[in-house]
């Protein structure tokens, strides 16, 4: 318990680190802050609004340190201001709207690959030297070295546009309703299929090659060998004595593969036009809507604490020895 | 597995990952001798297809796409380069600093590491290039050499802590050199493979991420490189108009490099550390796997 509180407490500092980013940005660049932060408002926005706008932001008469509490004041109530493009809705509402088809295509795909990945990489550390592993580290190379967005473009040029397979925009066919039928749910996971298959492939190299990484150093200790004198069977040796011990190592780092995927999947998001939060921060840079730009910075942050703490968890679960420390 | 010296020469990874690097390089240096056209100028009908006159077509406003990649490699490679160099002198001196002086230091330096690597990445590069507005390359590797350099912190305090156990650190400070000396003259040198590695993952990791920025449309669009490529390709809807060299085209250079930077950062681990040369290959890939920690 100490140690997840500790680690809440490390999360919420990180948090604040990423407000306090968004709170001296405006303020350190040449020029009137609020003239930065809002000029691509122009004239459309009612005085009182724009006066709220200034207000949530901290932009208030005062020292410096009473503006920066003003300002985490209305991030901890919630308040992230208003969008000037989407006005006169209110920031959270949008990336919030956003946030789900992310959350939806970014879970799927990282579990995905994550299974997958570990999978092979347990396979392929078994196997080592074989044709099998030699496949697996090399496809590894290729996938991980090439960006995402090379990856998407490549995807949405030839399932997309050549062989016509697999619509090139948004999350479902936007001519049917959103409800609860076997009809939008399946254009949901049509339209879904190729965004997530580029993640998948972008991931799962890192993942198979951490996991092989981890059997192989586990492969040389004493319990193995023991197993296997006892004779226990290959795949039994395989899965419980080894894959299960790498597996650890394998759970922390997936804690920092969650920033990878969130960034991959923004940059997705936008080659296959797909709403989710990388193509509302897309327009949003596009338009200066500076709100929404510093909003997604939060929301993301909150989004990338929430699995890392979620790993913690499950790494607590996974680790006896944690529980008692 | 490896056991000669002179492992960079003969290992097959390093040969073919260094001989597309230097290609790449020698196009991007020969660029004006390679091509009679201007990368900005105007030198054909829009969304030509390749042909002799224009190798790889031209762009929708009938630029030579050809000339944008050979000219777009030079911008590319300065700034995976220069932003590399920053990320790793600001990782290594805080990792040998952190690990070597430990206590409150280290205290300090490892908060802020963590606190670094636990805001994605990509995110904050966003915003502070939205702030600043039309990023030129520069300003591009400056702020990608502050805001990355924490996994190579991270890396380099783990393995300093173990080399200040060894005996030539402790008799250094038994002789009483000052720590500077024993930071860059004792330990410093023995850092070198995981320092080495760090710089190129940092440099894969800036080429993709400057791509990415520009790409979104953070960049400088007057400046000629591969992600300001990507982005006026597609926003000339490129694909949809059926114009594949226009985005394609850097699409595979950039592929191309990121295969070659990996394949040399896998290399130079596999050489660099004896451990692997005895041994087995898996310290091979945690290289890869720093590249892949990195990738967008």
């Amino acid at each position: 318990m100490a140690f997840l509180l500790r680690r809440l407490c490390f999360y919420l500092a990180a948090f604040v680190a990423a407000a306090t980013i968004n709170f001296f940005l405006p303020r350190l660049m040449p020029g009137d802050p609020v003239q930065i932060m809002f000029s691509s408002a122009g004239a459309e926005l009612p005085p009182e609004s724009l006066q709220a706008l200034k207000l949530t932001f901290g932009f208030v008469d005062g020292p410096l340190w009473q503006q920066y509490l003003t300002y985490l004041g209305s991030i901890f109530s919630g308040d992230l201001g208003r969008s000037i493009k989407y006005f006169p809705l209110p920031v959270s509402t949008v990336l919030g709207n956003a946030l789900v088809w992310t959350v939806g295509l970014m879970g799927t795909a990282t579990i995905i690959s994550f299974t997958l990945g570990t999978f092979l990489g347990i396979l392929a550390a078994w196997r080592r030297g074989s044709l099998f592993d030699v496949i697996v580290s090399v496809g590894a190379i290729f996938a991980t070295s090439v960006p995402a967005v090379v990856t998407s473009l490549i995807v949405v040029f030839f399932f997309g546009f050549t062989l016509n397979w697999f619509p090139t925009g948004y999350a479902a066919d936007p001519a049917l309703d959103p409800a609860f039928t076997l009809q939008y749910i399946g254009s949901v996971l049509y339209h879904g299929l190729l965004p997530m298959l580029t993640l998948c492939t972008v991931l799962t190299g890192g993942f198979a090659v951490t996991m092989r990484n981890n059997m192989i150093n586990l492969l040389g200790e004493d319990y193995i060998v023991m197993a296997r004198a006892k004779g226990l069977s290959d795949g039994h040796v395989m899965l419980w004595y080894a894959a299960r011990n790498a597996l650890l190592p394998t759970v922390s780092s997936l804690a920092i593969a969650i920033g990878t995927v969130l960034g991959g999947s923004l940059v997705t998001e936008v080659v296959f036009n797909y709403p989710g939060l990388g193509n509302i921060l897309y327009q949003a840079i596009l338009a200066r809507d500076y709100p929404v730009i510093q909003g997604q910075l939060l929301i993301m942050t909150a989004t990338m604490l929430v699995a890392n703490f979620i790993v913690d968890v499950s790494y607590v679960l996974l680790d006896p020895r944690l529980k008692k420390a | 597995m490896k056991t000669n010296p002179f492992g960079l020469i003969r290992n097959r990874k390093a040969l073919v990952g260094v001989g597309i690097i230097a290609f790449i390089l020698l196009v991007a240096i020969a660029a004006p001798l390679l091509t009679p056209y201007d990368p900005g100028a105007r030198v054909g009908r829009p969304h030509q297809a390749p042909s002799l006159a224009h190798w790889l077509g031209t762009t929708r406003i009938g630029q030579d796409v050809f000339t944008r990649l050979i000219y777009g490699a030079r911008t590319s490679l300065a700034v995976g380069f220069g932003a590399g160099l920053l990320i790793t002198i600001v990782g290594t001196a805080l990792g040998i600093l952190a690990g070597y002086r430990g206590g409150k230091v280290d205290e300090v330096i490892s908060f802020f590491t963590n606190m670094v690597l636990v805001v994605p990445n990509l995110p904050l590069l966003l915003v502070l290039a939205a702030f600043i507005g039309q990023a030129s390359p520069w300003v591009i590797a400056l702020i990608l050499g502050g805001t990355s350099w924490a996994w190579g912190a991270r890396v380099t305090r783990a393995e300093t802590l173990s080399v200040k156990q060894k005996d030539y650190v402790k008799s250094a400070e038994m002789m009483g050199e000052p720590r500077w000396r024993i930071m860059t003259f004792e330990i410093f040198p023995n850092l070198i493979s995981i320092v080495g590695i760090n710089f190129i993952g940092s440099v894969i990791f800036a080429i993709i991420t400057q791509a990415t920025l520009e790409f979104l449309g953070l960049g400088d669009p007057k400046v000629v490189s591969w992600g300001t490529m990507l982005y006026a390709a597609q926003k000339a809807s490129a694909l949809s108009v059926g114009a594949w060299w226009d985005i394609l085209t850097p699409c595979f250079a950039l592929a191309f490099l990121g295969i070659g930077l990996s394949l040399l950062n896998f290399a130079v681990d596999e050489i660099a550390n004896p451990r692997l040369r005895t041994g087995n290959r898996l310290g091979g890939w945690s290289a890869l796997i720093r590249s892949g920690e990195g990738r967008l």
